[in-house]
C-alpha cells in the first residue's frame, strides 16, 4: 500500500516538475520532455507489467497537457515501455551511454509514431522541426539524470 | 521467465487497447469528463494562486500591504489595457457599421467586455497549439470566448477558449493545426480562410487571384464569421504563393498579429454565441 502511495507521489512529482520546468526554464521554447524521460527510466528500472503501466499513465498525463488527440501519448509510451522490456534482454541499459542512445532513438521513434497517430486520427501535424531536431538531444541529456533519481528512489523506498 | 513474458504481453495488450479506445472515442462524454477531472486534479498549482492569503497570514502587515499594492497595481494596469481596447473599439467606422447594421435590422451584438487573464500553462510540445489561462467559469469565462492580446499597442487575435474549469480555462491558439477563421483582406475586401498549421506562421487559403493582397497587408476578422468579433487584427501577409495551374485561388503565409510564444496576458472577450452555432455543434452536424 505504502509503495503504491510513494509511486503515485513520484508520478505526480514527475508531472509537476515537468510543468515547472516548462514554465520557468525553457530555452528558445525548448525543454527536455521529463514525462518521456520518466517513462523511459521507469521502463528500464521496473518489471515489465509495472513498466508498461508507468508508460501508460505518464502518457495519459502528457495527453492531458496537450490539445491534440487524447490517448496518443498513452499508446506511444505503453509501446515504448514494452520495447524497452524487450531490449533489456539483449542490452545492458544501466549505463549512462546506453541510456543516452536509447533516449535518442526512442525520442525520435516516439515522435514519428505520435505524428503518425495524429495524421491518422485527426489529420493534424503537431511535430515542429525545432522540436524534432532539438528535443531528442535534450531528452538524451535528461534521461541519465532522471534514471539516477529513480534508481535512488527505487533503492530507498523499494518502489518501481 | 516465461510467466513474466506472458504478463508483459497481457499488460501491453490491455494498456494499448485502452489507449486505442481513447483515441477512437475522443469526443465521447466519458472520455471528456475523465479528461476534465484529470486535468483539474493534476494542476494543483493553478489553484494556489487564488488562495495566496492563506500563505501570508503570519506575515507582517507592512509586507502584506506591499503585496496588496502590487495586486492593486496589476489591477490598474489591466484596467488601462481594457480602456485602450475600448478606445480602439470606438473607432469611427465601427460606430458607422454599428449604425448601418442597426438600420438593416441585423441585431448582431459584438460585446468587447471581458476579463484579463494570464497565460500560465505553456508546454513546448504544444507551443503553437494551446495554453491555459488563469481565469475560469468563476470569472465569467465560457467556451468560445475570444482570446486577444496586445502587441505593439494593438489588439490581435490569439484564439478562443475551448475548455473551461472553475478557476482556469484552456485556450486553443489560432496557430493550432485544427484552428481556422474567416478574415477580410482589408475593410470591404473579399474574405479568405486563415488556418493554423501548428507552426509560427498561418496559412491563408481561398484568396481570389484578382484580389491578391500585397505583402505586409493587414488581415482582420470578417463580419461574416460568427466565432470572433469583426475587425480584430489577425495578422499580416508575409509571402504570397503563385496560383497553381489546377487551382482557381492563391494561398499565402501570414505572420500572426500576436506571437503566441510571447503572450503573457490575454483579454478574454465575452461572447454570446448561440449554442447551435458553436464549433462543437457544427462538428456534430
Amino acid at each position: 500500500m505504502m509503495t503504491i502511495l510513494i509511486e503515485a507521489l513520484i508520478y505526480l512529482a514527475s508531472g509537476a516538475f515537468y510543468w515547472w520546468w516548462t514554465q520557468n526554464l525553457t530555452f528558445f521554447g525548448l525543454a527536455p520532455d521529463i514525462i518521456f524521460a520518466a517513462a523511459l527510466c521507469a521502463a528500464i528500472l521496473a518489471g515489465p507489467v509495472k513498466a508498461v503501466a508507468w508508460g501508460f499513465f505518464l502518457g495519459l498525463y502528457a495527453d492531458v497537457l496537450g490539445a491534440n488527440i487524447f490517448g496518443g501519448y498513452a499508446l506511444t509510451y505503453t509501446l515504448m515501455a514494452y520495447g524497452v522490456h524487450v531490449m533489456k534482454r539483449h542490452f545492458d541499459m544501466d549505463g549512462a551511454f546506453s541510456q543516452l542512445v536509447a533516449a535518442l532513438s526512442f525520442s525520435w521513434l516516439c515522435m514519428f509514431f505520435y505524428q503518425a497517430l495524429n495524421v491518422v486520427f485527426s489529420g493534424t501535424s503537431p511535430l515542429g522541426l525545432k522540436i524534432l531536431l532539438a528535443e531528442p538531444l535534450l531528452n538524451a541529456l535528461a534521461v541519465p539524470v532522471v534514471f539516477q533519481v529513480f534508481y535512488r528512489l527505487k533503492r530507498r523506498f523499494r518502489v518501481l | 521467465m516465461s510467466r513474466e513474458k506472458d504478463a508483459a504481453n497481457y499488460a501491453v495488450l490491455f494498456f494499448a487497447s485502452v489507449s486505442v479506445l481513447l483515441l477512437i472515442f475522443p469526443a465521447s462524454r466519458i472520455a471528456h469528463t475523465a479528461r476534465i477531472a484529470a486535468s483539474y486534479s493534476l494542476y494543483p498549482s493553478m489553484h494556489y494562486g487564488a488562495r495566496y492569503g492563506h500563505f501570508v497570514r503570519n506575515v507582517p502587515a507592512n509586507f502584506v500591504a506591499l503585496l496588496e499594492t502590487d495586486q492593486e497595481n496589476r489591477a490598474l494596469k489591466d484596467k488601462v489595457r481594457e480602456l485602450e481596447l475600448r478606445l480602439q473599439n470606438a473607432s469611427a467606422d465601427d460606430s458607422e457599421n454599428e449604425r448601418l447594421t442597426g438600420e438593416m435590422g441585423l441585431s448582431r451584438k459584438l460585446p468587447w467586455t471581458g476579463v484579463w487573464a494570464r497565460a500560465v500553462g505553456k508546454t513546448p510540445a504544444d507551443w503553437y497549439g494551446s495554453f491555459y489561462a488563469d481565469k475560469g467559469s468563476e470569472d465569467g469565462v465560457s467556451p468560445n470566448d475570444t482570446a486577444l492580446a496586445m502587441q505593439d499597442g494593438r489588439a490581435g487575435l490569439v484564439g478562443r477558449v475551448f475548455e473551461v474549469y472553475p478557476k482556469f480555462s484552456k485556450v486553443l491558439l489560432l496557430t493550432n493545426g485544427s484552428a481556422s477563421t474567416v478574415c477580410s483582406l482589408g475593410p470591404g475586401g473579399p474574405d479568405a480562410l486563415i488556418e493554423g498549421r501548428g507552426t509560427r506562421l498561418l496559412r491563408m487559403n481561398y484568396v481570389p487571384e484578382e484580389a491578391a493582397p500585397a505583402e505586409g497587408a493587414e488581415l482582420v476578422t470578417s463580419p461574416s464569421g460568427i466565432l470572433f468579433p469583426r475587425g480584430i487584427l489577425v495578422g499580416r501577409v508575409k509571402k504570397i504563393y503563385p496560383r497553381e495551374s489546377f487551382m482557381n485561388f492563391i494561398t499565402a503565409d501570414v505572420v500572426p498579429a500576436v506571437d503566441a510564444g510571447a503572450v503573457k496576458e490575454i483579454f478574454l472577450v465575452k461572447r454570446n454565441i448561440p449554442s447551435e452555432f458553436s464549433p462543437a455543434a457544427q462538428a456534430d452536424k
